[in-house]
């Protein structure tokens, strides 16, 4: 939940079926656990990194439906760190906020981190969490207007500006997505997602504006999915979108220079020989990930659902070239 | 002088040895050990912001420190422009301060202010844990053993050496290799920093000099300003640095690097 996690997801599907054999495995690891550790003493055998450990069950029992597990997790982390820890109230509303059955519940929920607020202003957890009930409550303007003001007093957390510019871009305010997930790279420039996810929302943006904006979108979009390439060299998404962004490209060149002449093209550095080849070099690539990746699909279990797109996007083409 | 060629000889009650090194040694590094676990008793975490004011001074400057780190990587011409101006103007008219009224005044006094007081407490302390073992255990080595010559190396020194091995022993003519009892408590004193990394692990607080630098560099902590620093001086060396920034974007060119380094291994 802390700031400056690199692999932030950032609207990637999240692995259900690795969270749920985790969580699978909670009843497990808790009672080995339980079994250790009487509830006095603080230094009980066990090593800070449990304690991760902990947190992560906590989401994946979550995810899965098993909220006695979960409970159990919350309390085994209050009981080490103290029922007021910010982290640990975080976790504690997550959970409510999880279990709760209906609307009058979530409300209650906001009334009570309104509650903690007021106590302590600063309660980072408690902030983002009601940001996130916020939204769930689909009230995405109250959403965006307190997380801008949570960004305010702390601009430094790459996190929250991810979420930012997810409810901007859930709203269709595309460039401000855009702007915010500009901050969230200045903080972690070498995060290849968030690079992936810039290139896409610039794509989409060009897709609905025209002429010279559609243009420099566009180039800017190839800009970020191919730089999310060279930081990670088989990323599937990075991948797709600098297919898609080429071929859009190239065919807006080719209307624009029926219709005008050489206005936009002679501008651009990207002439229809180096977009010909970026297009060939995403193929194959994409080719050889699709093959490597369904053949042992037991690894990439989780991630079924790009692979389906990238196989459906490489067949598409593929029967259009023919 | 020393006769040339002459070894000295000193006859020494072996039990010297027993009774004197050993005991320095044992009680400098059981100190060590000692000191280390009473900072982390008594170290207290820096305070996080209290309000969100305070939360945004104190990362304002941080987002301008990244802006200028990371803008290469990251950031078009224009928008490297509009968030150079933004920063800029608001480091200059102070909006990231906590109370603006206050700007220009000069910084409150630390020992008056509360925050900056418990700041230059937690200092103080680090300093006593040291101070304080260190003056016991010389004043203790002054009353027992001074005076006594406990070691000889096996190998010849020059006669620098003298003033760093025969401390409190106050004979010219004495052959650089013997070693005094406080020169071994000086020599352990600087020497068992290694040790120490052995018995309590690397960042252990019984090694000063790590504890020295980190008072230097506290920007490694969630606070960039020390107590009693004006923050609003450092936002106008941010905003004077930000200015002269050149920015160029790695961003362009992007293409082809991707085409040479990654398409290049394929043949098409």
């Amino acid at each position: 939940m802390q700031t400056n996690t690199p692999d932030l997801e950032v609207a990637n599907g999240s692995n259900l079926v690795a969270a749920f054999h985790l969580a699978q495995r909670a009843p497990l690891i808790l009672r080995r656990q339980g079994n250790m550790i009487p509830h006095t003493s603080v230094n009980s055998g066990k090593n800070p990194e449990d304690y991760g450990v902990i947190e992560q069950l906590l989401f994946s029992c979550l995810q899965s439906g098993d909220d006695k597990s979960a409970l159990l997790c919350t309390e085994e982390l209050a009981a080490r760190f103290g029922v007021t820890d910010e982290k640990v109230t975080g976790l504690r509303g997550l959970y409510e906020e999880a279990t709760a059955e209906n609307r009058p519940t979530l409300e209650k929920c906001l009334q009570k981190y309104d509650l903690m607020l007021s106590e302590n202003p600063v309660n980072l957890p408690i902030l983002k969490r009601r940001v996130a009930l916020l939204r769930s409550l689909s009230r995405p303007a109250d959403a965006i207007s307190s997380l801008i003001n949570l960004l305010d007093a702390v601009p430094t957390d790459a996190e929250a500006w991810c979420e930012l510019a997810d409810l901007y871009y859930s709203q269709g305010m595309s460039s401000q997505a855009a702007f915010c997930l500009e901050e969230a790279l200045l903080i972690v420039p070498n995060a290849w997602n968030i690079h992936a996810f810039l290139g896409e929302i610039l794509y989409s943006n060009a897709l609905s504006s025209d002429g010279e904006d559609s243009f420099s979108l566009l180039e800017g979009s190839i800009h970020r999915f191919c730089r999310s390439i060279e930081l990670c060299t088989d990323y599937l998404r990075g991948l797709y979108g600098l297919i898609l962004a080429t071929l859009l490209l190239k065919k807006n060149q080719h209307l624009d220079k029926h219709s005008e002449g050489p206005s936009a093209q002679t501008r651009s550095p990207l002439t229809s020989k180096i977009l010909d080849e970026l297009t060939i070099f995403a193929r194959e690539r994409l080719n050889e990930i699709v093959k490597s990746r369904t053949s042992n699909h037991l690894i990439w279990k989780g991630n079924q659902g790009e692979l389906i797109a990238a196989k459906e996007l490489l067949d598409r083409l593929d029967s259009s070239t023919l | 002088m020393a006769l040339q060629g002459v070894e000295q000889t000193i006859l020494r009650d072996p039990a010297l040895f027993y009774w004197i090194v050993f005991p320095i040694t044992i009680v400098m590094i059981l100190t060590g050990i000692l000191r280390h676990y009473a900072t982390v008793l008594m170290n207290n975490p820096p305070k996080p912001a209290s309000t969100l004011a305070e939360s945004r001074e104190r990362l304002g400057l941080i987002r301008g420190v990244n802006l200028r780190n990371n803008c290469h990587a990251v950031l078009s011409k224009e928008s490297f422009e509009m968030r150079k101006n933004y920063l800029v103007s608001a480091y200059q008219s102070g909006a990231f301060l906590k109370d603006p009224a206050n700007r220009g005044q000069p910084p409150a006094n630390p020992m008056t202010d509360p925050a900056g007081m418990e700041a230059m407490m937690g200092m103080m302390k680090g300093n006593m844990m040291m101070m304080i073992p260190q003056t016991l255990i010389m004043s203790w080595i002054n009353a027992f053993f001074s005076g006594f010559v406990i070691l000889k190396l096996p190998f010849p020194l020059t006669i620098r050496f003298k003033s760093m091995l025969q401390s409190g022993v106050m004979t010219r003519d004495l052959d650089v290799r013997w070693v005094s009892s406080l020169s071994w408590y000086f020599l352990n004193l600087f020497g068992l920093q290694s040790v120490f990394g052995f018995i309590l692990g690397s960042d252990n607080a019984a090694s000063h000099m790590s504890q020295q630098m980190a008072s230097m560099n506290p920007a490694a902590g969630i606070n960039p300003f020390q107590p009693g620093q004006d923050p609003d001086k450092l936002y106008q060396n941010e905003a004077e640095n930000l200015e002269v920034m050149e920015h160029f974007c790695i961003l362009d060119g992007v293409e082809e690097r991707v085409l040479r380094h990654y398409a290049g291994r394929k043949s098409y």
